[in-house]
């Protein structure tokens, strides 16, 4: 993950023989016992693709790919194509970096390619609560002004900082009853966005301070097998997590002569759990005409590095833990 | 460049060691939220890598909570088995943790119902 990801973007920033160095020294870093990406007691909280899951982990999403038409007058085609690495610094403090290409076609208008501005994450583990399965999360997201193609309208001059809480909750509390329940996980975040400029003078253009939130419904199939029933399906079902995503954009501040309207999307899909990596599939259904025209896709292909590297890449920066397994009671 | 990338990517895949991942419960016997007629004598538990017997275990309790195992645990490979007491009908409670061989962590619970009849 950190390789493939630092690698992209090294080379697009000519820093090859720095990200080379970077991962021969992952690659010798020290062993122990490792508590993995989002597991939380019997709980997994899969990589979601719109929001983020509620863990710090050792994880690459190489690439997400999207196609939507956008919500613009005439409506254009956006192609994006991301990449995304997360390292844990220390046991409970992680470090993601992520850019994105993008291409968007206009009717009758100039074609828009370029790279969005980079995007930085620090985030801290708040609570790993393996008997109730509940995870929460605080971050701080950095949108880098200047570092996308701001000629093109698709990086920003200006930076902005979201910091955000997260949270995932597994219902495998609930009561023998409503067993096929349990498999039932929410997982959400809420973030305030604040740009690092609140007027644009070249555009004549507030920029506003906006909401961010978002949360998932997932109907984990692994955990049905292996903590409910096993109802004996094909194995490839047993590896299913079928999903609904939301996240949702609203302008809170500063937003004169803005429309004063939220716009996000609803994705329901599903991700395929595997040994060392996850594939999702989503659509991507806008929530009005501000937010597209009609459905789009959305793929992720996902690398869970802890898995593939548990001796290396899979270890905190900083003091990986010998963890004491903790037994039944 | 693209001779880099792909030097890179190979050091990465391999370089590191063998891989692996976590060890998941693939199946058991009395199988996961099942029914069985006559009281099984055993659990064995069957995971998806080679686990670690030094810090791996397996409980069953009755519904009371009192422990109807009987005796230590035996693992071997991926598998997983302890004893159990003569069980009357009703409904039991296995946990298991186990700590599979690339040193992580896994742990899980279900339950399993004895009819009598």
């Amino acid at each position: 993950m950190l390789g493939h990801r630092w690698f992209v973007r090294a080379f697009r920033l000519g820093m090859r023989p720095r990200a080379f160095a970077l991962v021969l020294l992952f690659a010798l870093l020290p062993f122990s016992q490792a508590s993995a990406h989002c597991f939380v007691g019997p709980r997994f909280f899969p990589a979601t693709l719109v929001i983020d899951d509620p863990c710090v982990a050792d994880e690459m999403a190489l690439p997400t790919v999207d196609w939507f038409k956008t919500g613009t007058v005439p409506s254009g085609n956006q192609w994006d194509i991301s990449v995304e690495f997360d390292k844990r610094i220390t046991e409970d403090l992680g470090f993601g970096i992520s850019d994105v290409w993008t291409q968007i076609r206009t009717p009758g208008g100039p074609v828009a390619v370029g790279f969005g501005n980079l995007e930085t994450t620090l985030q801290y583990q708040l609570l790993k609560d393996a008997s109730h399965e509940t995870a929460m999360l605080l971050g701080l997201i950095v949108d880098w002004g200047g570092t996308g193609n701001v000629n093109a309208g698709i990086g920003s001059s200006y930076s902005m900082l979201t910091p955000t809480y997260y949270f995932g909750q597994g219902l495998g509390g609930l009561p023998d009853d409503l067993g096929f329940a349990r498999p039932l996980a929410i997982t959400g975040q809420i973030g305030y966005q604040i740009p690092t400029t609140s007027y644009l003078v070249s555009q004549n253009t507030y920029i506003p301070q906006v909401l961010v939130y978002g949360a998932s419904l997932q109907y984990s199939m692994p955990y049905l097998k292996s903590e409910v029933k096993d109802l004996q399906l094909p194995d490839f079902v047993n590896h299913l997590i079928p999903i609904v995503e939301m996240q949702l954009f609203t302008p809170v501040t500063n937003n004169f002569g803005n429309p004063s309207i939220t716009t996000g999307t609803v994705n329901p899909g599903v991700i395929y759990v595997g040994s060392y990596y996850q594939i999702g599939l989503e659509a991507i259904i806008p929530v009005n005409g501000a937010s597209g025209n009609g459905i789009g896709v959305l793929g992720q292909f996902h690398l869970y590095l802890d898995d593939m590297f548990p001796k290396t890449l899979g270890q905190p920066l900083i003091g990986g833990t010998p963890t004491t397994p903790a037994k039944p009671q | 460049m693209r001779k880099l990338i792909v030097l890179s990517l190979l050091l990465i895949a391999f370089g590191t060691g063998a891989a692996q991942a976590h060890a998941f419960l693939d199946h058991a016997s009395p199988s996961v939220g099942s029914t069985v007629r006559s009281a099984p004598h055993e659990v064995t538990l069957s995971f998806t890598l080679n686990i670690e017997a030094a810090s791996s275990n397996v409980q069953v309790t009755d519904s009371s909570g009192a422990r109807v195992d009987e005796g230590k645990a035996q693992i071997s490979g991926k598998t997983m088995r302890i004893g159990l007491k003569a069980l009357k009908p009703g409904t039991y409670r296995v946990r298991w943790h186990v700590l599979s061989v690339d040193a992580h962590n896994a742990e899980g619970s279900f339950s399993f119902t004895v009819s009598g009849s």
